[in-house]
């Protein structure tokens, strides 16, 4: 059974296609860029190592998907023999509000439902809707579901997710912590109570998934109990250019001294901020660390800060659960910088964490457990693969039909 | 890599309903074109414009450059959205720049209101020449009907006003003005057009002056008369309406924001169309003009201005500014 998974953005979408019942195998993954824009193109990768570039005019997302359609059912390119082949089409959706606390199919009903949950997430929802009209447009047969980022951390206490203002901005806007990277955590920490042959039901999980965009989510007996996103992506922790967690009376004070509006305080706090706002030198993790190296001291100011963060909401947590079995780590950061890792670790003897600097150093992207034997806390690299998530509740909510 | 052409792939889906590319034009790239520009290629559209030199076209784009600067200096933008709006703005003298565009837009700078507008009748007819048969020929002159220019046009269905009230970047709305001939599609086009460039629009009946510029000029040149009578003084009246009204700038700010120059036009043009005193320009702004105090963009009008564009009041009586 062939599944298409779709990660539509303002200008660009990404595509998986699995095999579900051949092992779960990825078949072909590609990109479509610049849509609407100059330039825009198709990149596919094909399982058996085949890649392609595909340049022309794409002027809207069904466009670009009914090229990749094309592509993927192509003689000299493709995957598949036929578009009959595939049974489903699974869609990444940003933010699914109170709405969805789980993946559904897509029926016109949901439709509705997240076309109004679009005033919450203004840049990423109207794309990700954007894919799926073209797909009911040119696989109108084919079932769809939507797999939101939010879903996971619905599962969190009121306490947790509501905002000491008036309640009646609750009841308005629904004005709430909805957390994100959903997807991500609730896969890592599966995988991890996996490898570990533990029930996710027995442990009290700590996910880090550290990228650009970056958050961390406490998971009690296999529920996200916290997580630091908000109502939007800027809240938690320090990221590439967006500020995290940050005093609101400074930001009302900046504003009316640079006499700036809503659309530049956006612009600040989510594109200017984070460590390419302390650093000056940039919102990639390899060059500010490079930078820190050569006796950078904003950069490396910069790196202690996004460092600090991490360890003291890992202790918030592992306060919030009443203590901390497994640590995890994914994410391009997460799975990549060592350095950082090791660093951060080395904040936990308190929780008796003796981390493994030899096993760490070097592990890239590659499941791993990067603790010592007898250390009290679990810390573990677990490469995240929203995708397959995607795909494989796409495939359940199908066979369920 | 290998690269292949994207149309080979093509399933003929949904080519029937194929959305065309919206493609921008601009002619006259002054400080309104440049702040059209931007705005435009900003949204992830193409811009192309028409100057009458080469010079003029540099002068323009570091002119754009520079504005950018400025707005990433106060946290509006970043290098990286600076170099996708340069990579989509193109300038040349040829209208064949223009040839693809979906909607081409007359942002001329006239130094003078003269009657019968010779010169945005020239520039309809040149867009006209080199467009496809679908595309919108608008003008953002403000005081303009646009059936007046619409008459040089074979097809005048497509010819309507769009006006982007300054600062354009900021504001959110674009008055769109239609006269008696502009067609439905030309209308519906328009506002697609405005919100794919994040703006919402007002719908006037084609009125030369549009909503905002009758009513602010009014305002202005009554401020003027309160300060001509001696009443109050500059920051006194525009605090006044500020503070009184929820103005984000008094009259004489404002005046000095759009230029006294441009506001002295766009009197002209008013009183030229309605005959209404209250529309004639203020002694007062045509003495500031004479002596060279064009507002901000000069560091001197009602207000003085230092290069980074605080503004701070002037000494002695403002009233016999000019003399």
């Amino acid at each position: 059974m062939k599944i298409l998974i779709l990660n539509c953005g303002s200008s660009s979408i990404k595509y998986q296609l699995f095999d579900m019942e051949n092992n779960e195998q990825l078949l072909a993954k590609g990109i479509v860029e610049k849509i609407g824009l100059l330039g825009s193109f198709i990149k596919n990768t094909r399982n058996d190592g085949d890649e392609v570039k595909l340049v022309g005019d794409i002027f809207d997302h069904q466009q670009g998907i009914e090229y990749v359609l094309g592509l993927l059912t192509s003689k000299t390119h493709g995957s598949i023999e036929s578009m009959d082949e595939l049974k489903a089409v699974g869609h990444r959706v940003v933010h699914g509000g109170e709405a969805f606390n789980g993946s559904v199919f897509i029926s016109d009903e949901v439709i509705k439902t997240m076309e109004e949950c679009v005033d919450l997430a203004p840049l990423h929802n109207p794309p990700n809707l954007k894919g799926i009209y073209a797909i009911k447009e040119l696989l109108p047969k084919v079932p769809q579901a939507g797999v939101f980022d939010t879903a996971f951390h619905q599962t969190m206490d009121p306490q947790a997710y509501m905002y000491a203002i008036p309640y009646s901005l609750y009841k308005k806007y629904g004005i709430r912590k909805y957390g994100f990277h959903g997807t991500s955590h609730r896969y890592v920490s599966a995988r991890a109570a996996e490898i570990l042959n533990k029930d996710i039901k027995d442990l009290r999980i700590i996910t880090c998934h550290l990228g650009n965009g970056a958050s961390i989510a406490a998971i009690k007996n296999g529920k996200s109990i916290d997580t630091t996103m908000g109502l939007t992506p800027v809240e938690g922790l320090m990221m590439g250019t967006r500020s995290g967690d940050f005093d609101i009376g400074a930001l009302t004070y900046i504003m009316q001294k640079e006499e700036i509006d809503l659309n530049a305080t956006n612009t600040l706090i989510n594109k200017q901020s984070g460590v390419l706002g302390v650093s000056g030198v940039s919102s990639d993790m390899r060059e500010v660390e490079e930078a820190a190296a050569n006796g950078n001291e904003r950069a490396k100011l910069s790196l202690e800060m996004y460092n600090y963060r991490v360890v003291k909401y890992i202790g918030a947590y592992t306060a919030a659960m009443g203590g901390l079995d497994v640590l995890v780590f994914t994410g391009g950061i997460g799975e990549n910088a060592d350095k950082m890792r090791l660093e951060i670790l080395n904040n936990f003897g308190y929780l008796n964490l003796l981390p493994d600097a030899e096993i760490n150093k070097g592990l890239r992207a590659k499941e791993a457990i990067i603790t010592k034997p007898e250390s009290s806390v679990i810390a573990m690299v677990v490469p995240t693969n929203e995708e397959l998530v995607i795909a494989r509740d796409a495939y359940q909510i199908v066979n369920n039909l | 890599m290998i690269e292949e052409k994207l149309d080979d792939y093509a399933l003929g889906k949904s080519s029937g309903q194929k959305i065309k590319k919206i493609k921008a034009g601009i002619v006259g790239c002054g400080s309104m074109g440049q702040e059209i520009a931007i705005l435009i290629a900003k949204a992830g559209l193409e811009v192309s414009f028409v100057e009458i030199s080469e010079e003029k076209i540099q002068e323009s784009l570091t002119s754009i450059e520079k504005t950018i600067d400025n707005i990433i200096e106060r946290w509006g933008m970043t290098s990286g959205d600076k170099r996708s709006i340069m990579s989509r703005i193109s300038g040349s003298t040829n209208y064949d720049i223009l040839s693809d565009c979906s909607i081409a837009i007359e942002a001329i700078n006239t130094k003078k209101w003269v009657p019968n507008q010779p010169v945005r009748k020239e520039v309809f007819k040149n867009i006209e020449q080199v467009v496809s048969n679908d595309c919108i020929i608008a003008s953002n002159a403000s005081t303009v009907v646009i059936s007046d220019l619409s008459v040089v046009l074979d097809n005048p269905s497509r010819a309507i006003g769009v006006h982007f009230i300054a600062p354009t970047l900021k504001t959110e709305i674009i008055e769109i003005n239609r006269c008696r001939n502009t067609s439905k599609a030309t209308v519906e086009f328009t506002k697609k057009f405005a919100a794919t460039i994040g703006k919402d629009v007002v719908e006037i009946m084609g009125s030369p002056g549009n909503i905002s510029t009758r009513i602010i000029v009014a305002m202005i040149n009554e401020a003027c008369t309160l300060l001509m009578e001696g009443v109050a003084e500059v920051a006194d009246i525009d605090t006044t309406m500020m503070q009184g009204y929820g103005l984000q700038f008094g009259p004489f700010a404002l005046a000095d924001r759009i230029g006294l120059d441009k506001l002295t036009k766009w009197m002209e043009g008013l009183y030229n169309e309605y005959g209404d005193v209250k529309y004639k320009t203020s002694p007062l702004i045509r003495r500031m003009v004479r002596a060279g105090m064009l507002g901000q963009k000069v560091g001197e009008g009602f207000y003085m201005y230092k290069p980074d564009g605080t503004r701070y009041s002037k000494s002695g009586p403002v009233r016999t500014l000019g003399h």
